[in-house]
């Protein structure tokens, strides 16, 4: 069957139905708060009384891994707890296409945690002077490392569990490690080049970079490479969630 | 153009066959029973006929759309309810409808008066604005049923509709059920409770672990299992001799004893009824009352799914 302009109206309204629903009822669950924001908070006060580093120089890298964590903690959430209550088997009985569920999950990932940014932006933008340039910046790079870790969680949710359990650890396998990969802790430069070579294929490498960049004026990427990395990772991410959640549901 | 088609439909799950190349059709217009005992493949065969699920080989159409390869299509002209109330417990009734309108694409201009219509016929439209958290059971299944009719799909399917409900709920449920067979819609219910199949249904399948024994109106199945009709008595004084001298009488295949009465099977109630009442005479023994009894659907169902194996030469009752 081909796919008409009126499908991808359909889904795009199907997606966008599913993201509302998904804010109005997980804005407010606390286990929402704790991995995606109080976690990464604690991680950082940690480090930083050990570093003894000026709270100023932190915030990037804050700003980084609450993306990370908030953006990709809806997903691990929201859809085991539908399994268990056959909500989600509403969404996948819907005329709308995966890509719709897939997308809509994402997005609410995604506006979830540009919120909660955006927040930590604006106390950032207070104790940096921000240039408007570099603001713009700053509001695109959160934008899209927010939506690229929506879809990893997105992504992770696939797992055909009705345990939240069981998605948060199998994701916190992959989102821990990328915080001493990623130049968010450990400067880039200070690590070996084994270390630079995987940082390069963990998405908050990009993400703690552009933000570093729209702060400080420094990259150690590249803009460019920045964006058009984040941009990959969005859609592998895409491309992989609709294989597993199609996989899963046969 | 039927409404379903179904051929050779069979699926797996490992080793287990729990649909087993089962062909159908249904008719638009019709009410199309399901009816089976646990584990039988009624809600697989939803699953698969809504598309949740596919098949491990076989096709299904919905009004002449293949449901694996236009799925979409087949889905918009469907309302599904689940076997289980699925639906959104932190949100309001009326939420509740408003996100499943949109799910099916009903315009906005609508959405709203449809939902208004719809909790209005189901009767909790006083507790639009409630969180569903609260709900009884009977109003989470009237609310999921409301729900899968927010489209005004021209087919429904209903996975056990009043299974486990108070009468009001049940009674609701089945006029709306019956109201919009009226108007036309196509309905596919699957039911564990004879009764339920034998009240609603148009035409019925049995089925059991995965295969359909039989497919017609309820009353034809009644007669294709003529034999099985009994003689009902109650007596004023019931005890193990008087049991063993009727289960005696020529004739009588069975007797079972249900509730107060006794059921004496047999395929010539006329002589049964004769031999009864002379025994009963002569044993001064009064009855209370005395009926003769068609076989039931519960009984078609019963001989057809093999579910009476092993009450087979249960002549007696104790
Ligand atoms: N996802 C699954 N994985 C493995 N086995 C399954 C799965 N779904 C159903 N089954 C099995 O398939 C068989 C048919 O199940 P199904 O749910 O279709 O029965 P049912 O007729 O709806 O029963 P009930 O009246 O209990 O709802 C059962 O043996 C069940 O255990
Ligand atoms: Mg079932």
């Amino acid at each position: 069957m081909v796919y008409t302009l009126e499908n991808l109206k359909n889904d795009l309204h199907g997606a966008w139905a599913i993201t509302r629903k998904d804010l109005t009822i997980y804005y407010l669950k606390p286990n929402i708060y704790m991995s995606g924001i109080l976690f990464p908070l604690f991680m950082l006060l940690a480090f930083a009384v050990g570093r003894n580093a000026p709270i100023i120089t932190l915030i990037p890298g804050l700003i980084a891994i609450t993306a990370l964590f908030s953006a990709s903690s809806i997903e691990p959430v929201s859809i085991p707890i539908e399994r268990r209550t056959k909500t989600f088997d509403r969404l996948l009985s819907a005329p709308i296409s995966i890509f719709a569920l897939v997308l809509g999950e994402s997005i609410s990932g995604l506006l979830f945690s540009y919120s909660i940014c955006i927040l930590m932006l604006v106390a950032g933008a207070i104790l940096y002077h921000l240039s408007l340039v570099s603001i713009l910046i700053l509001l695109v790079g959160i934008a899209l490392s927010c939506f690229t870790f929506a879809n990893l969680g997105t992504v992770f949710a696939a797992y055909p569990t009705e345990n939240v359990g069981e998605v948060m650890s199998l994701l916190n396998l992959v989102r821990l490690p990328l915080i001493f990969i990623s130049g968010v802790f450990i400067p880039l430069e200070a690590m070996p080049s084994w270390g630079r070579a995987v940082s390069a294929i963990s998405p908050l490498t990009y993400a703690s970079d552009i933000l570093r960049y729209g702060f400080e004026g420094v990259t150690h990427v590249g803009l460019v490479t920045d964006i058009v990395m984040l941009l990959l990772f969005v859609i592998i991410f895409q491309l992989i969630g609709n294989l597993l959640y199609k996989k899963f549901n046969e | 153009m039927n409404a379903i088609e179904v051929t050779t439909l069979t699926k797996h799950f490992g080793s287990l066959v729990a649909v087993n190349n089962v062909t159908f059709t249904v008719p638009k217009g019709e009410i199309f029973g399901y009816l089976g005992p646990n584990g039988a493949g009624k809600t697989t065969t939803i699953r698969i006929l809504t598309g949740i699920t596919a098949p491990t080989s076989g096709t299904a159409t919905i009004f002449g759309h293949d449901i694996q390869r236009e799925k979409l299509t087949a889905r918009s002209s469907m309302g599904i309810v689940p076997e289980t109330s699925n639906i959104y417990d932190d949100l309001s009734a009326w939420k509740n409808l408003m996100f499943s309108a949109e799910l099916y694409h009903v315009r906005k201009s609508e959405r709203e008066s449809r939902a208004t219509e719809l909790l209005k016929t189901f009767e909790i439209y006083d507790r639009k604005d409630d969180k569903v958290h609260g709900f009884s059971k009977g109003m989470k299944r009237r609310l999921t049923i409301a729900m899968g009719l927010v489209n005004s799909p021209p087919l429904l399917f209903l996975d056990e509709p009043t299974s486990g409900l108070d009468v009001q709920s049940n009674l609701i449920i089945r006029q709306v059920i019956r109201d919009l067979n009226e108007q036309g819609v196509t309905v596919f219910l699957t039911t564990h409770n004879i009764e339920e199949a034998n009240l609603m249904c148009h035409r019925v399948a049995i089925i059991n672990r995965g295969i359909i024994a039989a497919i017609d109106s309820p009353e034809r199945l009644k007669k294709t299992i003529q034999s099985v009709q009994a003689v009902e008595l109650a007596l004023e004084a019931m005890s193990a001799d008087i049991i063993e001298a009727l289960a005696h009488i020529p004739h009588v295949n069975d007797i079972r004893r249900e509730g107060d009465k006794l059921r004496l099977y047999t395929e010539d109630p006329g002589s049964v009824v004769e031999a009864a009442m002379a025994y009963l005479r002569e044993k001064h023994i009064r009855p209370i009352s005395v009926n003769t009894l068609g076989p039931s659907l519960e009984e078609v169902f019963v001989r057809l799914t093999g579910l009476d194996k092993g009450r087979k030469n249960e002549k007696t009752v104790t």
